[in-house]
């Protein structure tokens, strides 16, 4: 023992440690959370309950409109729209919908849209991302064809990271592989 | 060789003990990038390589390890155990046991802080190769062991050992989104880094200073960039539409993919944002772009042909061609570290398995035959891969050697982890 640290007193030292600035958290840019930003899906789902429109509810939509809240009859018509595997190509059975959203706009020219595309969770997270973007285009560019200026819908993809279902079936799959159309 | 190595680090600077003032306050970022400790180097004689891992057949070193002192050596030496049983190149014999031609002594003294003596024995030579103190503070015991494990790797194998390197990582939060972390290469000391946003593709930088990533928040896909010396985030690239990060080159480059022209395509621009290149333009989707190891060439995947293959093109954007033919979803290219191999994931039977082959296109295997695995990531030493993998249930993060043996998780089996990326050599 005596001897090994003899020979230590030989022995060239390196320091591997920098200089060190502050910890984590303080520098971070602060930004908000991406839960305040999203009212519009809140509002999408209570959509799918309430099918049925009530007469008299014309004029309270007015109020709710000169509110800022999201009148009925759009709620109504922003159904999600669903894709064949791997495709963005908008099908027939999502025509109708987008044909409702369309003429909905027409009438109602302050309301804008987000256009979210998703998919199922096969495949890979970047390539889906790209994918989802495809179906958010396809569905845009369908609007936009039945009339909706372009500047009234906006597109975003989340690709399979916000699956509305996360069991591995076909019936489960196919509902994540849509579209999805929120209130600006 | 190797002697003239070991010196030249011994001898590289000298630092007085100031630093340890430091080291302890800032000990939460020491142990994301930097191993803050002392080396002191005693005995280097060793010149044979115990085990040439070129070589296709492969004998393992029997090997023994006694660790004397209070109960942090015994942890010591299972890291260090852990790390080298990973390799498959060693076997270990019990101390008293006869047939062991390597024996391992550490000797922890845990009276101040830590300090490990590390002395290694050629039991055929019969004498003494190696001799070296580690020490630091207690927090960074499995660094200092990472270290030790790093060492005898190099006396054996005459390579670098990948034991001190990170793993980058997503985890899936609560919210439904992801966050950035990075963890130890055995999924130790996993650290948060980018908490806010939905976070999806992401690299290190040559040098492993920076992490390189996309976010989205509130509902935009940019390209940020975090430096890891002093936690600072950089807005590297924002345009209309999906913008997702590639990799980067020795060069200083990095690959990105953005759909701000209306279609996703592959741009190649310098790590500081300038110099912006549009390589590709082809009406499909190109995403997932990775430059090779030296820069020369980049691999994306296209869906170009009608499904999404692997497409390799010249650094410069000309003479694209398909490298994958086998399975009609083939993504997620990863260069292996000497630019001969990709790894890649691809469906077979409706799962997603991963592969690798060589970038000229032969040589194609399956390493993965269970659950969905995806994102590999090769070692910087390109001995083994990252992946991820839903096999036991949620998704975790998973290594393996490159030859498909010895897959394990590494990440804890309560949260959901996914898209590992390795990191370079760390210093």
């Amino acid at each position: 023992m005596k001897k090994i640290l003899a020979v230590f007193l030989l022995v060239f030292v390196i320091g591997c440690a920098k200089r060190l600035p502050p910890p984590a958290e303080t520098k971070m840019p602060k930004e908000p959370a991406r839960e305040t930003v999203e009212p519009a899906k809140k509002i999408e789902k209570e959509a799918v309950k309430e099918t049925v429109r009530p007469k008299e509810a014309k004029l309270q939509e007015e109020e709710l409109a000169l509110k800022g809240e999201v009148p009925a009859a759009l709620k109504e018509v922003l159904n999600d729209i669903f894709f064949d595997y791997d495709k963005y190509s908008i099908r027939d059975d999502a025509r109708p919908g987008l044909d409702s959203i369309a003429s909905y706009l027409k009438k109602d020219t302050a309301a804008g849209i987000i256009v979210e595309g998703h998919c199922d969770e096969r495949g890979t997270n970047e390539y889906n991302l790209a994918l989802g973007e495809k179906r958010a285009k396809a569905a845009k560019e369908y609007l936009t064809s039945r009339g909706v200026a372009p500047s009234r819908l906006t597109v975003v993809t989340y690709g399979e990271e916000k699956p509305v279902c996360t069991e591995q079936n076909e019936a489960c799959w196919q509902k994540n592989r849509r579209a999805h159309f929120a209130v600006k | 060789m190797k002697k003239t190595g070991n010196r030249q680090w011994a001898m590289g600077k000298r630092r007085e003990s100031k630093v340890w003032s430091s080291v302890t306050r800032h000990f939460l970022l020491v142990s994301v990038l930097l191993v803050a400790c002392y080396f002191s180097l005693v005995t280097v004689s060793y010149a044979k390589v115990y085990i040439d891992i070129t070589s296709p057949a492969i004998r393992k070193l029997p090997i023994s390890i006694t660790a004397k002192g209070p109960s942090e050596a015994k942890e010591i030496e299972g890291i260090i155990m852990n790390d080298l049983e990973f390799t498959g190149l060693f076997l270990f014999v019990a101390p008293e046991a006869p047939g062991a031609e390597m024996t391992v002594q550490l000797g922890t003294d845990t009276s101040n802080d830590i300090k490990v003596l590390l002395s290694v024995f050629d039991l055929i030579e019969n004498r003494e190769t190696f001799k070296k103190q580690y020490s630091g503070t207690k927090d960074i015991l499995r660094a200092i062991a990472h270290s030790i494990s790093n060492d005898i790797y190099e006396i054996v194998t005459g390579k670098d050992g990948a034991f001190r390197t990170k793993i980058s990582y997503l985890m899936q939060t609560s919210q439904g989104n992801k966050e950035l972390r990075l963890m130890d290469w055995d999924g130790h000391t996993p650290i948060r880094v980018i908490p806010i946003g939905l976070t999806s593709s992401h690299a290190w930088s040559d040098n492993g200073r920076f992490l390189i990533y996309s976010s989205e928040r509130n509902r935009d896909w940019k390209i940020y960039r975090f430096d890891l010396e002093d936690f600072r985030e950089t807005l590297l690239f924002s345009a209309k539409g999906l913008n997702l990060a590639g990799n980067t080159s020795p060069g200083g480059e990095m690959t990105f993919s953005s759909s701000r022209d209306g279609n996703s395509e592959i741009y190649v621009m310098n790590i500081n944002g300038t110099n912006l290149r549009k390589l590709t333009t082809s009406f499909g989707i190109d995403v997932s772009p990775v430059f090779s190891p030296d820069g020369s060439s980049i691999a994306f995947v296209s869906d170009r042909g009608g499904s999404p293959q692997i497409y390799i093109m010249d650094s410069s954007g000309r003479g694209a061609g398909r490298l994958t033919f086998e399975g009609s979803y083939n993504t997620s290219p990863a260069w292996s570290p000497d630019g001969k191999w990709l790894a890649y994931v691809g469906q077979r039977g409706g799962k997603n398995q991963i592969f690798m082959i060589k970038s000229d296109g032969t040589g194609l295997r399956q390493l993965t035959i269970s659950g969905n695995n995806e994102s590999p990531s090769f070692s910087p030493d390109g001995m083994f891969l990252a992946f991820d993998s839903d096999r036991d249930g949620g998704r975790g993060i998973y290594i393996m050697r490159v030859n498909g043996e010895d897959q394990r998780r590494i990440s804890p089996k309560t949260v959901k982890a996914m898209s590992p990326k390795w990191s370079p050599f760390l210093k």
